[in-house]
């Protein structure tokens, strides 16, 4: 009964199948997030970064479009509305640690969050970038998971703007220290909540590596300023658009 | 982990449901977690199985955002075209936002605590 299959042909029903997508995304997340183990937490070695290169070389080389990979994929992808309720528990736990420094908090975030969509569109549209990239610079500070629903709503790429979100939280997390330090801002919780609000989740991470305290306010300072900004920037922006 | 997670999933079915019918304007899972947080400051704490959850979501959020982020080969010859302007603005934007925010931060507590002190004195 043995009739052995020619390659191609288990190549042609595997690539069907979305468990593929499923092993190469978590694969390559895996092998990512070793190497960034044994970096010592380097935030040069991204494990987001080492995936999505290494899973679209795969998918190039395979020849598999996007949109397929996309149908096995979208499981992962699905849990980013879970991952976005569960920042509760950071911005409950920070509030607890606040004592008094809510309005402080809150306006500096709303300061940074507005030079950082300011700069970066500025910047973008002075160097002659294309209106699609543009338009993906205005939640690429914002956690990706609320950055990607806040693209949808402002009708941009959901896909640049979580790949600005990711180099962006690269950048923040390497820079951040020198910044700091530059500025001779030496308080755990201020250097942890502009990391926050600057580099979303690599920064936290990097800000917990260095201290507890830095850690927590930079958690409360991401999830506070994806909400608020879920809820202004599609207003702001409509009022923009409708007046200019 | 499966408790945790039966939590999360119902405050963002909620936070959906609310999405669709009353605030059309935030998105669901938005709006799941401020009722979370909502409830966690009813409750007074955070339960354990959520607390374990939560954790792990957060460090290993960026997973998540692969899928979308691979779509980044749509992109690649228009990224090309305008790879200096994109990289520049980025650097630059991130350098600025970081530096801002800790600076007015920095004056704010500075003044709060001055008058902190001046009202202390009197």
């Amino acid at each position: 009964m043995s009739k052995r299959l020619p390659i191609s042909e288990i190549w042609v029903y595997l690539s069907g199948d979305p468990l593929f997508a499923l092993i190469i995304t978590l694969a390559t997340y895996q092998l990512g997030y070793l190497l960034y183990v044994r970096a010592k937490r380097n935030p040069l070695v991204n494990p987001v970064a080492i995936s999505v290169v290494l899973t679209s070389l795969l998918i190039s080389v395979l020849d598999m479009p996007y949109e397929k990979y996309f149908e096995g994929a979208q499981f992962v992808h699905f849990l980013l509305g879970t991952a976005t309720v569960a920042l509760a528990v950071p911005i409950y736990n920070g509030f607890k640690k606040m004592q008094g420094k809510f309005f402080q908090i809150l306006f500096a975030l709303m300061v940074g969050s507005a030079v950082s969509i300011a700069s970066a569109v500025a910047i973008a549209t002075w160097l002659g970038a294309s209106q699609s990239m543009i338009g993906s610079m205005y939640a690429k500070s914002v956690t990706a998971p609320i950055a990607m629903g806040i693209a949808e709503r402002i009708h941009v790429s959901p896909t640049l703007t979580a790949v600005f979100t990711v180099i962006t939280g690269m950048l923040g997390a390497i820079l951040a220290p020198y910044i700091l330090n530059a500025l001779k801002i030496h308080q755990w919780w201020i250097r942890g909540t502009a990391i926050g609000v600057g580099a979303h989740g690599l920064g936290i991470t990097r800000a917990f590596s260095v201290n507890e305290e830095a850690g927590i306010f930079a958690s409360m300072a991401m999830g506070l300023n994806g909400v608020i900004s879920a809820i202004a920037l599609p207003l702001v922006l409509s009022y923009i658009r409708v007046r200019f | 982990m499966i408790e945790g997670l039966v939590q999360l999933f119902l405050w963002q079915g909620l936070g959906e449901l609310a999405s669709k019918f009353l605030l059309p304007n935030i998105p669901g899972p938005v709006l799941g977690l401020l009722f979370l947080v909502a409830f966690l400051f009813v409750k007074g704490e955070v339960n354990q199985p959520l607390g374990m959850v939560a954790d792990t979501f957060r460090q290993h959020l960026g997973l998540l955002f692969v899928p979308a982020s691979v779509g980044v080969v749509l992109f690649l010859p228009d990224l090309k075209t305008h790879a200096l302007a994109v990289s520049t603005a980025l650097l630059v934007s991130v350098a600025l936002t970081i530096g801002v925010t800790a600076v007015v931060l920095k004056v704010l507590w500075y003044f709060s605590i001055k008058r902190n002190k001046s009202q202390s004195h009197e």
